[in-house]
């Protein structure tokens, strides 16, 4: 099979991810996409026509050698494959499933240019799962201690890529998390039925096997400072991966009835806090027959489609259209074969409550698309028609701003206007000495894989900067309280 | 029989993989030898040992199969083996000394004759007590004096080499091969070694007692000892003067799962979030004082904490009534309402907490004052007003405070308040106690007194708050409320616990909890509030089911 052509290869149809079906899976929150069996697995591999200059790598926030693995899977070496993938990106279960690889990998993908483009994320994994259920993961080899203490803030995609990176290259390795649990946005923020909790766990023991050790319940900036770590704890280096943790609101009239809630504290109570198994979890979640959530972006549709496996009647409010919905273009898919109402173009404009603070209706104002701006953006403007829809529940799914406490308790860390915390983009260090960033603290919000290619950097050049190769440099960082976040530019460093 | 063995060892060369396999095959197969040749086939196979096999698996398998053919020839090549011991490198001798160690019993007396007559050789000595080392025969027990003493030697690689093989024998051998006397003589060397200047010693050291204690052989007291120790060594006991080398804290981390109360390992980090204190203040109303020293160390008047009882709990946010920094304690007030107050309320002395979270949201205002202060708290917020009073007394301010209750039976913390404030005013409702009537009627009693009320914190039920609030606003006297929101996480990430001050909705749990008591929407705190009380009764009703 390896002597195929490359016409022979694009000839081969797309192999689509087998789902649990709609009517079903609304029931429930078990993983939606089946995965691949090992045959499909291996004919959607052989479309890769193995170019000599593979886009894909270079569409891979942390580089991943895809056409390497690819192979690997269409020869059937599913172990050497999943093997491969780590050698660049340790949490291939949950970025084969969380990716945007549809912006990313598979954008670039040059079969794309014809048919559909390699189910790459569908491929990773596969290899991620296949390793996983078939017990062939061998833990790294942890080189000689280098003596050097690191302190990881945040055990998120971005705090455990930091603490894998830097306890590969020997330093002892410290993750500071608030929650009792660890996993970040993975487990807060991300539905059981895209990202089960066994990958995650799983994850989390591999780095603990590896030395890693987790200390939980702990608030770094209130019980331990930044100035604390360093000085009386003695860390010689620090990475803050506390991601974005502060809902944004519409600022509309009524947004503090009952019955409204952030896609924070939708979630968190969920899956977090384990919610829809109350009472036997005792953390209470209100929802009523009919809800509403404002927003289309990734979150949404994952509150839109929890909303629905708890049993109401769901509706997505979006001021533009489904074009222009942020979400991954498979997410949007997803949720559209759940049975959930879509209101585009409908801006709310109003929340109205009852006597008792309880949601009653939801008022949108209509809008319309301009014509493309000079930036070719179409803006959502205004029709002046206005309708109401009785409601019970409300969730705001409109992103986040970056968590301000370790900025409020150390100042100097230095910010933007926005909240996020300003870093040189080459190296990720912060204006204070012997303290890097990286994730959604210093993008103000993106996606898993983002943040890890942050963390990846980062945490490359801390072990630099430990072992004395670079030395603290701030000139870079701008000053410019507008400056915007680090926006990652489709290359891994 | 000589031939065969000169062709035997010619053909034991590390090149030649086939051909050693093949000889050593023969060499299995030769019966009869004379104690000589048996010498000479040993010196033969024991060539393989000499060779650096890292990483070359065909090699170390052949190595291992010398063993095996070394071994059955018996205590014969004994002379030979030992021997070699002397000048082995390290590697080499792990090899002669496991097939030693085959020997059994046999073996110990002449390992203890060479290591009497190499006293003085140090390096000869490591090797032969590494050898020891390997023994899985109770006749070992004969060189654990002499172990003991090569451990307070004067060569420090002899000292850790001597206290490695003491861990080792304790595993090797088992717990029930001890008596007590020599326990204590192994416990008292290895303890002592612990402060060895050389952090090789000192890592042995940890690993014997770690070893040790694995196998249950420290007496509590001991066992006491250790951990206290091992703390020091990770630094987890508040002394900031952990060991400085990496391998004596990581040996430590590792054994210390073998020395803790609940068998897990922890850091430096771990609070243990248990129930020291329980006190019953009034019905329903407990005061606990909980085991979290970094908590404790960092907390400042009007911050807040979030409990999770357990497993299955929820996070629930509550005031602090105090705690001590350098006891490492923190004290709460939980007063039974909903089933999470109630389960912890079922929770006794030495029972711990899921989690303990804090200190959270930001501290109370605290400066000096031209008027009087007065702290007002209500049912369980009495307990909550006690920091922030003690820090306004400490900025040189009068303090006033006012206890408000429905009867004399539920009042609480007055006690407490007395020692803080210049002059405490009891309010109850139905005149049991004190002034009749509400908090309102104290504050009356003050102005009347014709003093200046500059500042006013009120901590308590809503209803009370606001009626405090609504009546010092037309007074223009500063008056703080503590909002007690419903919340989640308590960092500012979920929201829940939003509340409208002044017309913007702020975070309870971040920028408060103390607002303006003038600018907060009571109506809407209140309404808020009662956001789950469906849900909260089905918690309760499913209570213990």
């Amino acid at each position: 099979m390896a002597d195929l052509n490359s016409k022979e290869r694009m000839a081969i149809p797309f192999v689509h991810m087998p789902l649990n079906p709609g009517e079903k899976r609304i029931h429930n929150f078990l993983e939606v996409p089946i995965g691949y069996t090992a045959e499909q697995a291996m004919q959607e591999a052989r479309r890769c026509i193995q170019c000599k200059k593979p886009g894909c790598i270079g569409g891979c926030p942390v580089g991943i050698n895809i056409p390497a693995f690819l192979e690997l899977i269409e020869d059937g070496k599913f172990a050497e494959a999943a093997k491969k993938i780590r050698e660049t990106n340790f949490l291939p279960a949950a970025c084969g499933r969380v990716c945007p690889q549809d912006k990313q990998c598979q954008a670039v993908c040059v079969v794309g240019k014809k048919s559909d483009p390699v189910g790459i994320g569908n491929l990773e994994r596969f290899a991620a799962d296949w390793e996983r259920t078939h017990g062939t993961f061998t833990a790294p080899v942890i080189p000689a201690p280098t003596g050097k203490r690191v302190a990881v803030i945040g055990s998120g995609p971005a705090g455990l890529t930091a603490a894998y990176e830097l306890r590969m290259r020997g330093h002892e390795v410290i993750v500071f998390e608030a929650f009792h649990r660890g996993g970040g946005v993975m487990v807060y923020g991300i539905p059981r039925f895209r990202l089960p909790l066994e990958i995650i766990d799983e994850d989390i023991k591999m780095l603990e096997n590896m030395g890693v050790q987790f200390v939980y319940d702990m608030i770094i900036g209130n019980v331990l400072s930044l100035d604390d770590l360093l000085v009386t704890e003695k860390f010689d280096a620090l990475f803050i991966g506390t991601g974005a943790g502060l809902p944004k609101m519409l600022g509309i009239p009524g947004e503090n009835s009952n019955g409204v809630y952030s896609a924070n504290e939708y979630l968190t109570r969920i899956y977090l806090m384990q919610a829809n198994d109350f009472p036997r979890y005792i953390t209470p979640i209100e929802q009523g027959k009919r809800v509403g959530v404002i927003g289309a972006g990734n979150t949404a549709m994952d509150t839109l489609r929890t909303a629905k496996r708890m049993g109401s009647d769901v509706t997505c409010y979006y001021r533009r259209t489904r074009d222009e919905a942020p979400a991954r273009t498979e997410e949007v898919e997803h949720a559209e074969q759940e049975f959930l109402n879509w209101k585009w173009l409908h801006n709310p404009v109003e929340i109205i409550a009852d006597a008792n603070n309880n949601v009653k209706a939801i008022k949108c104002e209509k809008m319309k698309l301009s014509e493309p701006d000079s930036s070719g953006r179409r803006k959502p403007v205004g029709t002046g028609e206005f309708v109401t829809d009785e409601i019970d529940t409300i969730v705001f799914s409109l992103g986040c701003d970056v968590n301000p406490i370790i900025p409020a308790t150390d100042k100097e860390i230095r910010i933007n206007k926005w909240g996020i915390v300003m870093v040189d983009r080459e190296t990720n260090m912060t204006t204070k000495e012997k303290v890097f960033a990286g994730g959604d603290v210093v993008t103000g919000g993106s996606t898993v894989i983002l943040a890890m290619g942050q963390a990846k950097t980062a945490a490359l050049n801390m072990h630099k900067y430990l072992v004395g190769e670079i030395k603290w440099d701030v000139s870079k960082i701008p000053t410019d309280p507008n400056a915007p976040g680090i926006v990652w530019e489709g290359k891994n460093k | 029989m000589t031939e065969q063995i000169k062709s035997i060892i010619k053909d034991i060369r590390i090149d030649q993989v086939t051909e050693a396999t093949r000889a050593l095959e023969a060499a299995a197969r030769l019966t009869g030898l004379d104690d000589a040749s048996k010498t000479e086939l040993a010196a033969g196979l024991a060539a393989l040992f000499y060779h650096d096999l890292h990483g070359k698996t065909g090699l170390i398998r052949l190595a291992s199969q010398a063993e095996d053919i070394i071994a059955s020839l018996g205590t014969a090549v004994l002379p030979f083996l030992i021997g070699e011991l002397a000048l082995a490198d390290a590697e080499s001798a792990a090899h002669f000394g496991r097939v030693i160690a085959r020997s059994k019993a046999a073996a110990v007396k002449p390992v203890m004759d060479a290591i009497n007559s190499h006293r003085g050789d140090d390096y000869a000595m490591m090797n032969l007590i590494a050898t020891i080392s390997c023994f899985k025969d109770p006749a070992a027990l004969e060189a654990i004096p002499e172990i003991l003493v090569a451990s307070k030697g004067k060569n420090e690689r002899l000292r850790a080499e001597a206290l490695y093989a003491a861990g080792r024998l304790v595993r090797n051998l088992g717990s029930d091969r001890f008596d007590d006397t020599l326990r204590l003589k192994m416990f008292d060397t290895c303890f002592e070694a612990l402060k060895d200047k050389n952090p090789l010693v000192r890592r042995n050291a940890v690993a014997s007692l770690g070893k040790i204690a694995e196998k249950g052989m420290l007496t509590p007291d001991q066992e006491r000892k250790v951990r206290d120790k091992f703390k020091g060594l990770l630094g987890i006991d508040g002394a900031h003067n952990w060991d400085n080398a990496y391998i004596v804290r990581q040996q430590a981390q590792q054994f210390f799962k073998f020395l803790k109360e609940d068998g897990k390992a922890h850091n430096r980090y771990h609070q243990t979030f248990r129930i020291l204190e329980k006190r019953e203040l009034c019905p329903d109303t407990y005061y606990y004082s909980i085991d979290a020293p970094l908590i404790a160390h960092k907390l400042v008047a009007g911050q807040f904490i979030i409990i999770r009882a357990n497993e299955h709990g929820e996070r629930i946010p509550l005031s602090i009534a105090g705690w001590d920094a350098e006891k490492g304690t923190i004290n709460v007030i939980i007063m039974s309402a909903g089933r999470s107050s109630r389960e912890i309320n079922m929770m006794n002395v030495g029972d711990r907490l899921a989690d303990v979270v804090g200190p959270l949201g930001q501290h109370s205002h605290v400066k000096k004052h031209d008027g009087v202060c007065v702290v007002i708290g209500g049912g369980y917020g009495t307990g909550a007003v006690l920091p922030t009073a003690r820090a306004l007394k400490k900025a040189g301010n009068k303090v006033y405070g006012i206890v408000g209750a429905r009867n004399e039976k539920l009042l609480i913390m007055e006690d407490e308040l007395k020692q803080v404030c210049d002059e405490v005013l009891v309010t109850t409702n139905d005149g049991t106690k004190g002034i009749q009537g509400f908090v309102t009627h104290a504050m009356e009693a003050i102005m009347k007194r014709g003093e200046k009320i500059s500042h006013v914190l009120a901590i308590g039920p809503v209803p009370m708050m606001m009626a405090v609030a609504n009546m010092t606003k037309p007074l223009g006297i500063e008056t703080f409320v503590s909002l007690n929101a419903i919340m989640v996480d308590g960092t500012g990430m979920c929201g829940a616990c939003r509340v409208s001050v002044g017309g913007k909705t702020k975070f309870a749990c971040f920028h408060g909890p103390d607002f303006n008591g003038h600018e907060v929407d009571f109506d809407q705190l209140m309404k808020r509030q009662k956001m789950f009380v469906a849900k909260e009764k089905l918690a309760l009703e499913a209570m213990g089911k």
